[in-house]
C-alpha cells in the first residue's frame, strides 16, 4: 500500500507500467475490440488453471513409466496433445532429459519464449536481461546462484528458444523415492526444475 | 469483427497455432554437418542471436519447415524455411572463458542463417 497512500495522507498514482496497462485495456474494451469478461477469463486461466502443476504431473509420470518417457522424448507434442496440454505458446514442444552425464537448462535470449501450455506463465527472472544474457555465457555461475551446483564432469546444455520450439527439462528423479505414487512424485517437481535452473526437490522421507 | 467471448477463451488458448509448412524443397543441411552462422544484420525483426554470428556449429536436429518470423513480423508473408537445431560449444561462442569446455548451447536456426563449412 506504500505506493498508493503516502504517510501524509495523499495518494500516489500507481506505477507507470500499471497505468499503461490499464490505459491500453480500457481502450481495447471501450472500442469494442476486447470483451472485459473474456479478458478476465484469460487472467483466470493463467492464474488458476494452467500452470507448473500440469508439467509436474507429466514429469512424475515419465519417472515411473519408461514407455511414457520414451514417447515424450520421441514425440513431445503428440504426447502432450493426448493430455490436452497444447495450445498458445506450446504448439511445438521438445523434452530434454537430465542424466548423470548431462544437465539441461532453458532460456530465450531474444525475449521470453516459454511453454505456457504446459508450465503456465514464466517467472519474472526468466524474462530478465540478466538471466537471458548470462546463462548462455556462464551457465554454471548462474545455476550456482540458484543454489544448483552441477558437477564439473557433467556437461551443461543450454537451450536457446529462438524459434517456435519450446523446451522442457525432465529433471532427474530424486533418490529414495521408489515407493512414492505419481501424485507424491509430482510434488517434488518444482517449476524451476523443468526450466533446468534447479534440481527436483529432494524427498524429505529419504534416508539421509 | 466478431468478439471472442469469455466461454470461447479456454478453447482458443488450447488451440495451437501450427507454424510448420509443407516442405517444397529438400533441406540443405543434414544432421551432423558443420555449419557457420552468417553475419546477418537485418534492419528489423530477426531470430538470429548476435552472439552466434560467425560461429561454427553442428546440425543437431532438423525440425522441419517453419514460417520465417523475419518476414512474417513485417507483414511480408510466411516464406517458410527449413529450421534446424544447431549445437555450439561455449568455447566456440565465447572464446576463452572460465567455464567447462564441454558445455554447449543449442540454438534453433532457419536455413538462411547458415552456410556449410567448406574445408
Amino acid at each position: 500500500m506504500d505506493q498508493i497512500t503516502r504517510s501524509d495522507g495523499y495518494t500516489q498514482p500507481p506505477p507507470y507500467v500499471a497505468l499503461r496497462i490499464k490505459a491500453i485495456q480500457s481502450l481495447l474494451v471501450e472500442k469494442g475490440l476486447v470483451a472485459q469478461d473474456a479478458l478476465d477469463e484469460v487472467v483466470d486461466i493463467y492464474e488458476n488453471r494452467i500452470g507448473p502443476k500440469d508439467g509436474a504431473a507429466v514429469i512424475a509420470r515419465a519417472w515411473v513409466e519408461p514407455e511414457f518417457k520414451a514417447r515424450l522424448l520421441e514425440d513431445g507434442i503428440g504426447t502432450l496433445a493426448e493430455l490436452g496440454m497444447t495450445g498458445f505458446e506450446g504448439a511445438h514442444v521438445l523434452f530434454v532429459e537430465n542424466t548423470d552425464q548431462v544437465h539441461n537448462v532453458v532460456v530465450c535470449t531474444l525475449c521470453s519464449c516459454y511453454p505456457w501450455a504446459v508450465l503456465g506463465l514464466p517467472p519474472a527472472w526468466y524474462k530478465a536481461p540478466q538471466y537471458r544474457s548470462r546463462v548462455v555465457l556462464e551457465p554454471r555461475k548462474v545455476l550456482a546462484e540458484f543454489g544448483t551446483t552441477v558437477p564439473s564432469e557433467k556437461e551443461i546444455r543450454v537451450w536457446d528458444s529462438t524459434a517456435e520450439i519450446r523446451y522442457i527439462v525432465i529433471p532427474q528423479r530424486p533418490s529414495g523415492t521408489e515407493g512414492l505414487s505419481v501424485d507424491q512424485l509430482a510434488e517434488l517437481v518444482n517449476r524451476d526444475s523443468m526450466i533446468g535452473t534447479r534440481f527436483a526437490t529432494p524427498y524429505e522421507g529419504a534416508a539421509a | 469483427m466478431r468478439l471472442l467471448q469469455a466461454n470461447e477463451v479456454y478453447d482458443a488458448i488450447r488451440t495451437p497455432t501450427n507454424f510448420t509448412r509443407e516442405e517444397t524443397e529438400p533441406p540443405r543441411f543434414t544432421v551432423g554437418q558443420e555449419v557457420v552462422v552468417r553475419n546477418l544484420n537485418p534492419r528489423g525483426h530477426t531470430r538470429l542471436p548476435r552472439y552466434a554470428k560467425g560461429r561454427v556449429g553442428v546440425i543437431e536436429r532438423h525440425h522441419g519447415c517453419f514460417v520465417f518470423p523475419d518476414t512474417m513480423a513485417h507483414g511480408k508473408g510466411p516464406h517458410p524455411q527449413h529450421l534446424y537445431n544447431v549445437r555450439f560449444t561455449l568455447t566456440e561462442l565465447f572464446g576463452d572463458h572460465d567455464g567447462n569446455a564441454a558445455d554447449t548451447v543449442y540454438i534453433d536456426m532457419w536455413e538462411s542463417y547458415l552456410d556449410p563449412v567448406t574445408s
